[in-house]
């Protein structure tokens, strides 16, 4: 047996052969990096942008029902599948894994360094209960749990802590939240980064908080992000922005943290602040 | 002095001169301009029985439905004139599809497309149809003529993919025009496998997928039978109206307003950066044919 299939073999063994009379259709199908596109298309770099190891695929059928779909991603780290669950967070909280979301005939969830997508072909009231079944069955296979990243612990309480997107890429902070075209802000696979929010429509105010390797190349991204997008900053690392918003940065040894739509100077700096206090550098 | 970075403030710039911006921006005003002669025709055709009980394509009436539109595009009085229009006997034509597994161009659209071709002289050889092999297929290196063909969806990194995106399989690396939700995919349109040589754009909206959820981006539950096909020579206007059926259907299904998620902005730059076709409903004049019920738009 080569290395891939031993890989997916060993990840097979989370899934269980029947679920409520849906039965193994066929054989699983194993992804790497290079592979995702031939089965999940475009959104394959959502995958890849969180260092994805390994996808396995199965599929349940069952008579006069619509299949199931299993989709097992080891994403090599907890904070890697928890960050991958936190890219599409719409859906109803389920109590499966270490954080889950039912939406449409989707079921979501992370534990440990899995993330799991488990989805019905046609939502009816019988897939629903198979698939949270088979989440149940899937969650309790998986023997560890993991931690969220650290990351998160420095966003103060007063934003949102259950829609915090936790990422690398600029490619992901631009799908949730624009910044620029360019990768002002130097992200990589070498940085995390949590963006948090806070408040309702139009007024939201976002957090972005980002540990990058060393000190240096945190000084770095400020001055590129301090270029790019508040080159006519009134006072160091405050602009006011063409919305009448404020935007603020500040840098704290391996990190940054940058207040975006902030109602006032105030504000900016308190939040800013806060952060500050948080971060154990 | 370094090329200026566009940033999130350039869109609130934007934003902030909007409602002036054909006033006083003389790269905004040509977007809004009225007149017909200045319209581009984009034709919306749609038929009861384009399914069957099934949901599956309906050959026969696929086959009429592409007929009937580039009629209408054309205002021709046969299929074949239509085509003639664009296609020469000599050429060596691609037609680009789509193989994404839940909602595929299909082999009714392919066959019904090809048979047109063949019709006009165009010898068997000399066409070819395929998607992800388009790179290595010795017609569509050699194509004169393109023909893009395939269905309308919500698209995790673009907003929608219609037939702006399906040019994305012209290069290597199509994953490196996903960054700003693929703003700059029209630069595609630029290449020398593909300039000047898509003589017609067809956006299925037979069972279009308005919204989109999980790893496959995809839901039966967010699927409908429009029964729709829209036809036309300029791939944004094209595009541009499939979003608008798309966003009408998002209102309908949930009850409020839910753009997007990403915008299809590409559409709208497709336009204003990239000057590949225009996105105003104010320029695109649409002939709207066959069954009325539920059009949407």
């Amino acid at each position: 047996m080569g290395r891939k299939a031993k890989e997916a073999n060993s990840l097979s063994r989370f899934f269980p052969v029947e679920i409520n009379g849906w039965r193994v259709e066929g054989r699983d199908e194993s992804y790497d990096p290079q592979s995702i596109f031939d089965y999940i298309d475009g959104a394959g770099e959502v995958y890849r942008a969180y260092n994805f190891e390994r996808l396995v695929a199965r599929r349940y059928r069952k008579d006069g029902e619509p299949d199931l779909i299993a989709d097992f991603f080891d994403m090599g780290t907890a904070s890697d599948a928890f960050g991958v669950f936190t890219h599409d967070l719409e859906g109803e909280t389920v109590e499966i894994g270490q954080g889950a979301v039912y939406k449409g005939g989707l079921l979501s969830f992370w534990k440990d360094r899995y993330f799991v997508s488990l989805y019905a072909e046609a939502e009816t009231a019988t897939s629903k209960q198979a698939l949270l079944g088979l989440g149940k069955e899937i969650d309790s296979a998986i023997p560890a749990r993991g931690k969220k990243p650290v990351l998160l612990s420095y966003v103060p309480d007063s934003f949102d802590l259950k829609t915090i997107r936790y990422f690398h890429s600029h490619l992901i902070l631009n799908y949730h939240f624009f910044v620029s075209v360019e990768n002002i802000l130097h992200l990589g696979p070498d940085t995390e980064a949590a963006l948090a929010s806070s408040g309702d429509k139009p007024d939201i105010v976002r957090l972005l908080i980002i540990r990058y390797p060393d000190a240096p190349s945190a000084v770095l991204a400020l001055r590129s992000f301090a270029k790019a997008y508040m080159p006519d900053a009134g006072e160091p690392e405050l602009v006011q922005t063409e919305d009448k918003n404020w935007t603020a940065v500040k840098n704290k040894g391996d990190y940054l943290a940058i207040i975006f739509n902030a109602r006032s100077p105030d504000q900016a700096r308190k939040i800013l602040a806060s952060v500050g206090e948080k971060i154990v550098d | 002095m370094p090329e200026k970075i566009f940033t999130r403030r350039d869109f609130l710039k934007m934003a902030a001169i909007a409602p002036l911006a054909g006033a006083v921006k003389p790269g905004f005003a040509g977007v809004f301009e009225k007149g017909p002669a200045d319209k581009v025709r984009v034709v919306l055709v749609r038929d009861k029985e384009a399914l069957d009980s099934a949901g599956r394509h309906n050959p026969g009436a696929i086959q009429k439905m592409l007929d009937d539109a580039v009629m209408a595009l054309f205002g021709e009085k046969t299929p074949a004139e239509a085509w003639r229009r664009i296609i020469k006997p000599s050429d060596t034509v691609g037609v680009k599809t789509n193989v994404w597994s839940y909602l595929p161009t299909g082999r009714a659209v392919e066959e019904a497309l090809k048979k047109r071709i063949m019709e006009v002289g165009v010898s068997e050889e000399r066409i070819s149809i395929t998607d992800r092999g388009v790179l290595g297929d010795r017609v569509f290196q050699n194509a004169t003529v393109l023909i893009n063909a395939r269905p309308a969806r919500t698209h995790h990194w673009a907003g929608m993919g219609g037939c702006i995106k399906n040019m994305i399989m012209f290069v290597p690396a199509p994953w490196a025009y996903h960054a700003d939700a693929c703003a700059d995919l029209a630069t595609i349109w630029n290449l020398p496998s593909i300039k000047g040589k898509t003589r017609l754009n067809i956006l299925l909206l037979l069972t279009p997928l308005f919204h989109g959820i999980g790893p496959h981006h995809y839901s039966a539950q967010y699927v409908w039978p429009y029964k729709g096909i829209l036809v036309g020579q300029d791939p944004v206007a094209v595009d541009a109206t499939g979003v608008r059926i798309l966003q009408a259907k998002r209102l309908q299904f949930f009850g409020e307003e839910r753009p997007l998620q990403p915008p299809a902005q590409h559409i709208v730059l497709a336009d204003t950066r990239h000057h590949l076709g225009v996105s105003s409903p104010d320029r695109i004049e649409l002939v709207k044919i066959g069954w009325q019920e539920n059009i949407l738009i």
